[in-house]
Order: structure tokens, then sequence, then C-alpha cells
């Protein structure tokens, strides 16, 4: 039944086969999203599943969780052909599954949020608790909580959150867990803590499907991996390490040239944007920043170090209580966006489906949203041109290539980096003097992630100041002339040039940490 | 497009089970509404005949509708926004008392009188729409509010009796006929073509359309989306002081609470025209639909002289039927 590996001493049994899939396909409307892929998962392994965004990945874990059906092909589990119907179907057969999309119930306590979903024991009707929470104190222990049951989820933070949701996935004696991109939007400690735990709950038998984009991480943490293009298995490793040059190689298909910065950091012309020890009520403390024309500032820094919050001061979103801002020269001080659009400065959102698209719209629709005024003849004749909107729309979709048939295609039938892509679009109809970029690449596919930032740095040849904020600390080391690292909403340091490495970066993240240690 | 007029292209176009299905599902969703509205012509019309299908009864139901869906496309664009307005009843009936009174107490010329109601109009929608957006009041209590003071100074402008001498020149204005055709429904035509153009072609409709579908990222895309919203409202007390107006007018009167009813007739056309063309958005042409769905069928009911209590129970019943039937077929058709 199981596949014997290598005789080895160590661990006496070899980690068992638990989840079989073969030969899977499925179709949407005639469009293959799989065609024939199988792969195993073993408990006691962490499985990474990669590729780009639309290869299938989210398809078959979709089959898995009983949400869609497969065409043909079967899955089986513990060598028993099972089929999954409903997502109830997979809870009984040991699935979790634990979505990009946090699906805490906002405040609850930890307790309901980790019994959600099991049946109640009950009295007379009335919900007995103690057994749930007998059960909820076990799992809070293997897990290493160290908050009580009785917090609301709403105070935790991030990692704290997932711990939330493993744990419910516990309560229901889940033997596989699937994470999609359970690190997006950690900062790089809490993404560690994310791993250890990880790796705990393989080590006691539970199989971890681990989905993410960030390459390091999977290379790092996954003993078996799976790579996915096309609806297709194109590479398969199992127990063996793997470099994140042969992902990328496997994920695109070709070895993925990421162009060098080709500009030298002191050409650079006038300052645009200049922020002078701003501070706001909570969190910003004398933050000070200049960008130029032509130039990619970057902000680096953990998660909650106030980089987005910045972002907001300079763009009209949020309050600053000091300090001033100004734009070519110009002190301004911006009571909402639209101010900021009127003098020049794009924003694009670190939430993108929350913040930056319209989903249910079309491409023309989200283009041409922050610019309408310049599609009608007049303010006094406000009819607009919709046909000269489609055709800027194409022209801007175009530049940024975003792949669609037509600007009337609807944006939420685009993959992730095609959305990231409209959404800078949107300040490409006409050029603006600043772009404030907030985690530009955040779920957009290796492929388009380079995409991405060709456009940047062609915005920035042009002559525009960007200003990118990035938790993905590579990124930042790939894009940017300049980083300004923050740490609890001061800056902390500035990189240039080549002194810009992930070290350098992540030790001025937590050079704060280290000096308060002393201080102490 | 290809030279062989072969039968495998089209093949995969009638897939197995499923598809028939599906496209009757996607059918319903979209267009159930509108099947609902032919099927009751086509029952009316077989069951009293040219009584129904006459130029003149399909004229009246047009007249009959024109008021309300005056005043349920300004609500449109309310809820485009993602708000609720309870005030336009209480926002026309207060119209007709103004407008009437204006003339009768003031003495003023009709035209006058009636810009100067439009104007309150639009003042009751600017106070909604400030309530709403700056102080952060919840819509629903924020117009209800505003509503029942609406009621309480059409009472104290009046001091309760209903205001009677009104001038030829207004009656007029909704007794004569342009073209063969009320004018009423030529007001309605109006209007409506207005506010489709200002939803669909004026960057303030897209910028409505924008912060009704996510506040936040229109706000981030450079929006001011507190304008919009206060703009929708204001629209819609403009929509419904014209509807006080005209109604004033039809009835030679001002009479406190005359346009009271008007406020449940035109939500149940708003959200019926959302069930109806587009996936529960809302839009003009829905809701003109809407307001002819329910008339036509209260006109068809009467004529085949079913009692008045069934022209209530049916349109209840179409209300809840049709939005449950599209939300329902859109659920299935999109699984």
């Amino acid at each position: 039944m199981t596949p014997t590996m290598n005789a080895q001493q160590g661990p006496p049994t070899p980690p068992a086969s638990f989840l079989n899939v073969s030969n899977v396909q499925k179709s949407f409307g005639g469009v293959a999203a799989l065609t024939s892929v199988s792969f195993e998962i073993r408990a006691g392994v962490v499985h990474g599943l990669v590729g780009a965004n639309g290869a299938g990945k989210s398809t078959i874990i979709r089959c898995l969780a009983g949400i869609e059906h497969p065409d043909a092909g079967t899955i089986s589990v513990d060598g028993e052909e099972v089929e999954i119907a409903t997502p109830a179907d997979a809870t009984r057969l040991g699935l979790a599954f634990i979505h990009q999309e946090m699906s805490l119930i906002p405040g609850w306590d930890v307790l309901r949020n980790m019994s959600l979903g099991m049946p109640h024991a009950t009295r007379v009707g009335i919900i007995d608790w103690r057994p749930a929470r007998k059960r909820a104190k076990e799992v809070a222990a293997r897990l290493g909580m160290v908050f009580p049951l009785s917090t609301n989820v709403d105070t935790l933070s991030t990692a704290d959150q997932w711990l939330v949701l493993i744990g419910r996935a516990l309560m229901q004696d889940a033997r596989l867990i699937a994470m999609d991109e359970p690190t997006a939007s950690l900062s790089v400690s809490e993404a560690r803590r994310v791993h250890s735990i990880i790796r705990e709950l393989a080590a006691s038998g539970t199989a971890v499907v681990f989905v993410s984009h960030r390459l390091d991480e999977v290379s790092d943490l996954c003993e078996d991996i799976t790579v996915f293009k096309d609806g297709e298995v194109v590479k398969r490793v199992v127990s063996d390490r793997t470099s994140k040059a042969d992902l990328v190689r496997a994920i695109v298909g070709r070895d993925l040239v990421i162009p060098d910065r080709g500009r030298q950091p002191s050409a650079h012309g006038r300052p645009v944007l200049e922020v002078k020890e701003v501070s706001d009520t909570h969190l910003l403390r004398d933050v000070s920043l200049t960008v130029h024309a032509g130039e990619i500032v970057g902000l680096g820094g953990l998660v909650g170090a106030g980089r987005t919050e910045l972002a907001r001061v300079i763009y009209g979103a949020a309050r600053a209580s000091s300090g001033t801002v100004r734009l070519d020269g110009e002190n301004v001080r911006f009571r909402e966006p639209r101010d900021a659009v009127d003098a020049g400065i794009g924003f694009v959102p670190e939430e993108r489906r929350a913040e930056g698209v319209f989903l249910d719209r079309t491409i023309d629709f989200n283009v041409n949203l922050a610019r309408l005024d310049s599609l009608t003849p007049s303010r006094f004749w406000p009819y607009l041109n919709l046909k000269k909107g489609r055709k800027r729309a194409q022209d801007a979709a175009d530049l940024v290539t975003v792949k669609a048939t037509d600007v009337s295609a609807l944006v939420g039938s685009l993959s992730g980096g095609n959305q990231q892509k409209v959404v800078i679009a949107r300040w490409m109809v006409e050029q603006p003097k600043l772009l404030i970029l907030d985690e530009p690449s955040r779920g957009v596919d290796v492929g388009a992630r380079a995409e991405v930032y060709r456009v940047i740095r062609e915005l920035a040849a042009r002559g525009t100041a960007i200003l990118a904020i990035s938790s993905d600390n590579e990124e930042l080391v790939t894009l940017c002339d300049r980083v300004h690292v923050m740490a609890e909403g001061r800056f902390v340091g500035e990189l240039v040039g080549p002194e810009i490495t992930e070290d350098s970066i992540v030790s001025l993240s937590f050079a704060r940490h280290v000096e308060k240690e002393h201080a102490l | 497009m290809s030279s062989q007029p072969n039968v495998a292209a089209v093949a995969p176009l009638i897939k197995p089970r499923s598809s028939f299905g599906r496209v009757a599902l996607v059918t319903t969703s979209k267009y159930g509404t509108l099947i609902a509205m032919a099927v009751m012509i086509l029952i009316f019309g077989l069951s009293a005949g040219n009584a129904f299908l006459s130029v003149n009864n399909l004229l009246a139901i047009l007249n009959q509708s024109a008021l309300t869906a005056i005043i349920a496309s300004g609500l449109t664009l309310v809820l485009v926004v993602g708000e609720m307005d309870l005030s336009i009843g209480y926002a026309a009936s207060l119209a007709g008392v103004l407008v009437t009174g204006l003339m009768a107490k003031q003495g003023l010329p009709a035209f006058i009188a009636i810009l100067i109601t439009l104007a309150v109009g639009a003042g009751i929608g600017t106070v909604n729409g400030l309530l709403v957006t700056k102080a952060r009041v919840n819509a629903v209590v924020a117009t209800l509010g505003v509503g029942t003071v609406l009621i309480g100074l059409a009472f104290g402008y009046t001091a309760g009796s209903p205001i009677v001498q009104v001038p030829r020149e207004f009656t007029n204005i909704t007794l004569s006929r342009f073209a063969g055709v009320q004018d009423p429904i030529w007001f309605m035509l109006i209007v409506l073509a207005i506010l489709w153009v200002v939803l669909n072609r004026t960057p303030l409709g897209q910028r409505m359309q924008a912060v009704g579908a996510n506040r936040n990222a229109a706000r981030l895309a450079g929006i001011r989306a507190d304008r919009s919203k206060i703009a929708a409202f204001v629209i819609a007390g403009v929509a419904a002081a014209l509807t006080g107006i005209l109604l004033a007018s039809l009835l030679g009167s001002g009479t406190v609470s005359a346009a009271d009813g008007y406020l449940l007739d035109s939500f149940a056309a708003v959200f019926l025209g959302a069930a109806t063309l587009r996936d529960g958005e809302f839009h003009i042409v829905g809701t003109l639909i809407g307001v002819l769905v329910v008339n036509i069928g209260f006109n068809g009911l009467s004529l085949v002289g079913t009692p008045t209590f069934w022209q209530y129970v049916f349109k209840g019943g179409i209300l809840v039927f049709a939005v449950a039937m599209s939300t329902v077929a859109r659920r299935y058709s999109k699984a």
C-alpha cells in the first residue's frame, strides 16, 4: 500500500500516503483548468503547491474542499476512493481549508471562533460550553497559544488570528490542513512563527498543504512540492530540497530574467515629494522623506511599522497631526484623496480586492475612474465620451500589458496580476508626478511580477517619482534606487544603491528592537 | 465562419442536461420580471380583450405609472450609492401643500411656486445627504427622522386643512395632452431620460456607481464619495418634490399626506427593477419596468373585475416572488 522509501534508520516508519489525487480533470466552459493532475500528499509532510495565478492550484484545492467537482479522475483518502460532494464531506474526511481571506467572526472570542461549525453539546437546548472549552484548551496547548480563549479575535495580531483558524481545523480532528498564502500579510517575524507552527503540525502527523507565491519560503519549508503550470503538474519534488531558481524555471517555463537597475541613483531630477517631520496621533513620529523625479524609493520594515499610514497621510486618506508635506516645492495638505489626485499623485492600495479594483465592473470603468472629467466636453456639458474612454483605457491597459480580450471584460474575470495592472493602468491615463504603490506585487504571480516591475521602472524613467511600500524585501532590492526602513512609526535607516540587500533591510527593521533591549 | 458548415462546431454548444437548465436559470434571473409582464399582458389581453389592449387603456396605465416612476427613479440613485431614503413620500406630500399654498396663500405665480418647491426638495435632499455623510447617521434613521419632521411641517403650514384654491394654469399642467399623450407621461419620460443619462453617461453617475459598489475603493481612486452621495439625495429630493407638485396639479389641491403612499410603491418598483436585466443592480430602466409591472397588474385585475384587496395581494406577492426568483436563479446559474 504505502510506497516504501529507502530503508532509513532514524524515523521508524516513512510518512504514509494520506491523500491521492489521480488523473483529475476539470474544465470550465470548455476551457481546461486541470488536465489530468496527479499527486500524492503524505501524512506528516508539508506539501507545497506553487504555480502562476491561474495555473490550477486553487482549482485542485477547491476540488478537495468539495466546492468544485472534478470532471474525471479520482481522489482517495487512506487508499480508499472518496467522493467529495460538499464541504461537509471534506470536513468529515478530515480535510480542513484555511483561505486567503480570514474567515474569523469579528468581535467573537477565540473559543467561539474555534468551535464554529462544530456540533455543540446542549442541555435543554442551551449550549454547554464545557466540552468545547476542554477540547479548545487541548488544541491551544498543542499550538502554544499564549492568549486566553476569551480574547476577542479583533485584538489579536494577524499571526495569532491564523493560529485560531488552525485551531479551528484541529478542533475538528483535521488530518490535512490546506493553507492558501498564509504568510502574505505577515511580517518577517510573524511569518517565522507561522513556519514553526506548520513544522510542528507536520511533526505531529498532520499533512499540510501550503500554497504560496513566496518561493524562498516554499523551498525552505516544504518537503514535497508540486508545481503547476497551465493546469498540469510540471514538476514534482518528493523528499528533496530544491532551489528557488529551479522552482521559478518550472513555474514560468523558462529562465526568468529580471532586469537589473539600469540607472545610477545619482541621476535624479528635482525633489517631487518632501515629507518633513510628519507625525500622526497614534503611530508616526517625525518622519521625513524625499522622493525625486524619476527615482524609485522603497519603504521597508515590518508590518505595523507605519509605512501604510505614512502613505495614506501623503495621499490625503489620513491626517497628520504635525509636520509638512511638499509637492514640487509647495506645501500641500490634502483633505481627501481627490485633492491628491488633482495635484498629480496616484495610489495603488495594499488590499487590491477591497480597496483597489471594482471586480463586478469592466476594465475601462476601473481605469477611467480617476479621470472621468477629461472625458466630457466641458464641466457644463458633462456627457461622457464612452468611445474615447474605451480607447483611453485600452491604451493605458496596453501600456501595462493587461492580458484581456477587451477592455469591456469584467475585472473579476482577470488573474490577480492582471487586476493589479488594471489598478496601475488607472494612473497611466495621465502620468502622475508621484505614484505610491503599497505592496505592488502581493498575490501577483512570478511572471506577472516582472512585468509590474518593468512598468514601474518605465514610469520612473519618464520622470514620475515612485514610492513603493513592500514587505517583500527581495522586491525592494530588485526595484528600488533607495530604501527607507521604518520601525514603530519612525525612520530607522536609509539604504542607497548597492547597500540595499535583503539582509540590510531585515537588520535595520529589527534594529530598533535590539536598541530597546539594550536600553532596558 | 469557416467554409465547412459542420455540425461539430455547433455540437459543443448543445451540451448535455446542465446547459439547458443553466440557460433557463440565467434567463429567469435577468428576464423574469419581463417575462412576468409579458405573461400578464397576454392573460389580460385574452380575458379583457380590447378593454385592456386599447391604446387608451395602455396610455392610462402609463399615466398611472408616471408619478411613481418619477419618484422611484430619484430613489434609484440613492440606492445606487448604497443608501436609503425613507423621506421621499413625505417630501412629496410637503411639496404638494407647499406649491399650492405658495399660490393660494402667498399669491405667487405658478412658475415661481414650482421653482421654490423644487428648491425645497433639493434642500431636503441636502439635509438628508449631510446627515448621512457628514454626521454619519444611519440613512434609515436620518431619512425617517427628516421625513417625520416634514409631516409636521406640512401640518403646520396648512393648519391641517387642504388647500383648494388652485389657479387653473397649475391644474392644466397635468390635464393637457401633447401629441395625444397625457402630460404626466411626458414628464415621466423626460425625467427618466435625464436620470438615465446622469447615471450612465456622466462622470457623476459613474462615480455614484463606484461609490455604491465599494466606497473605500472609490475614495482611494480619487472620488469624493460624500459628494456623490449627497448628489444622489438631492436628486431624490427634487424628484420627490416634482412628484408632489404633479400630484397636487392632478388633484387640484394640496393635501397633507397625499403622497405618502409613494414611498412603498417606489421601493417596490426599484427592487423589482433591480431584479430585472442586471444582477441585482439598481438601474433606471429596471425601475420603469418595476413600476409598469405593478400598474399593469393593477389595471388588468380591476378590468377583469377582481376585488380591490386582491390587487394588494398581487402587488406584495409579485415583489417578493420576482426578487426571490431572480436571487435564487442567479445563485444557481453561478454555482
